[in-house]
């Protein structure tokens, strides 16, 4: 077994650099890219000023020596495979390059968003884990009852539509008509005047409506997962076994049939792990929260490849080890998996 | 008339069992149809028009200009003013209306007011309009046309790849099944809405392009699980026999494999629609979908969020795909407990 998880982690460097590259080169492709962009800003400005001074000296914006030089120092003046290979090595050494839309380092921008995603990603998977396990141990014990259908239909709701919709429809409810909540974003305007314990408590008012758009999805996937696996488990032989040699039908859910429906959402951990860091575009960019999400959609939108390409190397990454660790969890905890 | 197998007569009588499965069933059969002719309930143009003692149907066919009708321009009738005109006269000339008399892309406006316009039943904008002055019913029963069949042409795309190549490598096995099952492993750890998104911001993608885009990050899924089944198939006792019997491979896959892995295709289907609506709505919503104006749910919902003061349209809209997604939901859970009825004991 281990030889397959170590085939796993190698396969990791050939994918790592398929997906890099086909974006690298799709970026360099593109129309409009970061010195387009420079100029276009930079011919705005001097329009507005000239405007103002009618300069005699108006013309191009940038003569052939300065473009070059920008090209240069964009790495646009390289054969994309060239490039591609200097930009890899860039990254083997931690080194994501600079924004072009912020001029600073892309590790420094996304360190800034990372603990907000963080923050998401994880209240987001103890709440949930915390909500679903009793939710469908309880749903499985009384299934057909009037309490597992009245649940059912909220799960389901949560099952069919996707998080970021049930966002917007709490927005609109709950902050736009209600006004019980903010309409978004992570803290207040004036959240550095607070005291300590009204900076938690802001903090908590702005993630409740984001919070439960995040639950809602897996929510409902580990609640419907918990509740089938134990009523799998309770139809088995070996409970059926327990219960005949006189066990209570309490020890026998309890201490045999939960333990091994609990496999099936080991299997889903490694999945909410990329979950947490790379949080959700949709959702991020309905809250207006400023994640890890949020800066992928701004970056995409102005162009700043610099920025896409971090978040892509990142989130690949997490994505990948995310795949391996939920098959090992998967392996921990049933020790008939075998792989081969 | 199909002459049904007691099988799958039974799962049918199943299926219709499930009461709410089979309702959602019937609407959505019955939503789909009504988009091939929403053109007779949602239009700017009439539906009949008598004019002179002649008849006319302009809802499908050429621009019939309006000179026709004796006005004095030459561009497409506007019937709505039309149908003013001789309520006015009262010659005995007569318009009639489709029950919402707008077009998804024409822009009403209205004397001392700014769009988005509340709704109206007096000027027939039931939902309101968007922010520039659309109506929000044509855009929505548009919109929906374009996501529904968006959907089903992803479906069938990835289904075809899928069912043609899970079928190969569950048969054929070896080397092939090998290749392909790396490349799967590989393409499935592809963040593949991200690079749709990096794509669409680089090109503006067509109907057509965005389903051919889907359909490469698309089709590993229904590769798989075909895989899975044929797989399972080819090692029964039945495949051997008809292989005893000189049977060729075409007619193995065709005729004995295919049919028995039927079940696990239809349970997938509705988790597929609902997944070509959900894409490409999330897809619209963050501005890499179809290029505006086409009519879209996604567009909508951006027009609402930003304008959460006007809640009629993102109520409309959240409406109708909660509306839709869980009666797909509903199918999709339905015919899965038709096929797999799985008898679970029960302790009392």
């Amino acid at each position: 077994m281990t030889a397959y998880f170590i085939r796993r982690m190698l396969l990791v460097i050939p994918t790592f650099i398929g997906i890099t590259l086909l974006v690298f080169v799709l970026t360099r492709l593109v129309p409009g890219g970061p010195i387009e962009r420079m100029m276009t800003e930079m011919q705005l400005a001097q329009e507005g000023v000239s405007q103002m001074q009618q300069g005699p000296e108006r013309g191009g914006v940038l003569n052939p020596a300065q473009l070059a030089s920008l090209e240069a120092y964009y790495g646009f003046d390289q054969p994309i495979a060239l490039a591609y290979v200097r930009w890899l090595g860039n990254v083997l050494t931690l080194d994501l390059g600079r924004s072009t839309r912020y001029n600073e380092p892309v590790w420094d921008i996304i360190a800034e968003r990372l603990p907000i995603s963080l923050y998401y990603g994880l209240t987001t998977l103890v709440l949930t884990y915390l909500v679903c396990i009793p939710l469908g141990i309880a749903k499985a014990l009384k299934h057909g009852e009037g309490f597992d259908h009245s649940s059912s239909a909220i799960v389901f709701i949560g099952y069919a539509v996707p998080g970021y919709i049930v966002g917007i429809a709490l927005l609109t409810a709950f902050a736009s008509e209600l006004e019980i909540f903010p309409l978004g974003g992570f803290t207040s305007e004036r959240f550095e005047e607070f005291t300590l314990i009204e900076q938690v408590q802001d903090i908590l008012w702005h993630s409740v409506l984001p919070l439960i758009s995040y639950m809602l999805g897996s929510f409902a996937v580990m609640t419907f997962m918990m509740k089938n696996s134990l009523m799998d488990q309770l139809a088995q032989d070996y409970v059926r076994t327990a219960l005949a040699k006189g066990l209570s039908f309490k020890d026998a859910v309890w201490k045999h049939a939960v333990r091994n429906s609990l496999i099936p959402l080991a299997t889903h951990f490694g999945n909410n792990i990329s979950v947490i860091l790379s949080g959700s575009f949709l959702i991020e960019t309905v809250f207006n929260i400023n994640g890890f999400g949020l800066l992928g959609y701004e970056s995409l939108l102005e162009r700043d490849y610099p920025v896409v390409m971090g978040i892509l190397v990142i989130s690949s990454l997490l994505f990948l080890i995310g795949n391996i660790l939920s098959d090992l969890c998967v392996a921990a905890v049933d020790p008939r998996v075998r792989f081969e | 008339m199909i002459r049904l197998d007691p099988i799958t007569r039974d799962r049918l009588t199943r299926f219709q069992g499930i009461r709410r499965g089979w309702w959602s069933a019937l609407i959505l059969m019955a939503l789909i149809a009504f988009t091939l002719v929403a053109e007779l309930f949602v239009n700017s143009r009439a539906l009949i028009v008598h004019y002179d003692g002649e008849w006319y149907f302009p809802t499908y066919g050429a621009v019939i200009p309006g000179t026709t009708f004796g006005e004095e321009y030459a561009y497409e009738t506007n019937y709505k003013l039309l149908q003013k005109r001789f309520a006015d006269e009262g010659s005995g000339n007569w318009v009639l209306m489709p029950p919402v008399p707008f077009d998804p892309y024409e822009i009403n406006s209205y004397a001392g007011e700014f769009p988005p316009h509340a709704p109206n039943f007096d000027r027939g904008h039931y939902l309101g309009t968007d922010i520039a002055g659309r109506d929000v019913t044509a855009r929505l029963v548009y919109g929906f046309r374009i996501a529904i069949w968006f959907s089903i042409a992803l479906l069938a795309s990835t289904y075809v790849i899928g069912i043609i190549l899970g079928c190969l490598m569950g048969y054929r096995g070896g080397w092939f099944d090998l290749i392909v099952q790396r490349l799967i492993e590989v393409w499935s750890n592809v963040p593949f809405l991200y690079i749709i998104m990096i794509v669409a911001s680089i090109v503006t993608p067509d109907f057509g392009m965005l389903v051919f885009l889907m359909v490469i990050f698309g089709w590993m899924g229904m590769t798989w699980y075909m895989r899975t089944a044929t797989y399972k198939e080819v090692s029964r006792d039945y495949v051997m026999a008809a292989k005893a019997l000189g049977a060729s491979d075409w007619r193995i896959i065709t005729t004995h494999i295919l049919p028995n892995t039927v079940s696990v295709i239809v349970t997938f289907i509705p988790f597929s629609v609902a997944g070509g609506i959900t894409a490409l709505t999330a897809l619209d919503y963050l501005g890499f979908g179809l290029p505006p104006p086409t009519p879209s749910w996604g567009e909508l919902l951006k027009q609402g969020t930003d304008r959460l003061d006007a809640a009629w349209i993102v109520t409309s809209v959240v409406t109708g795909l909660v509306l839709v997604l869980v009666m797909v939901t509903f199918v999709g859970e339905a015919i899965r407990e038709a096929f797999d009825p799985r008898r679970l004991t029960r302790y009392e």
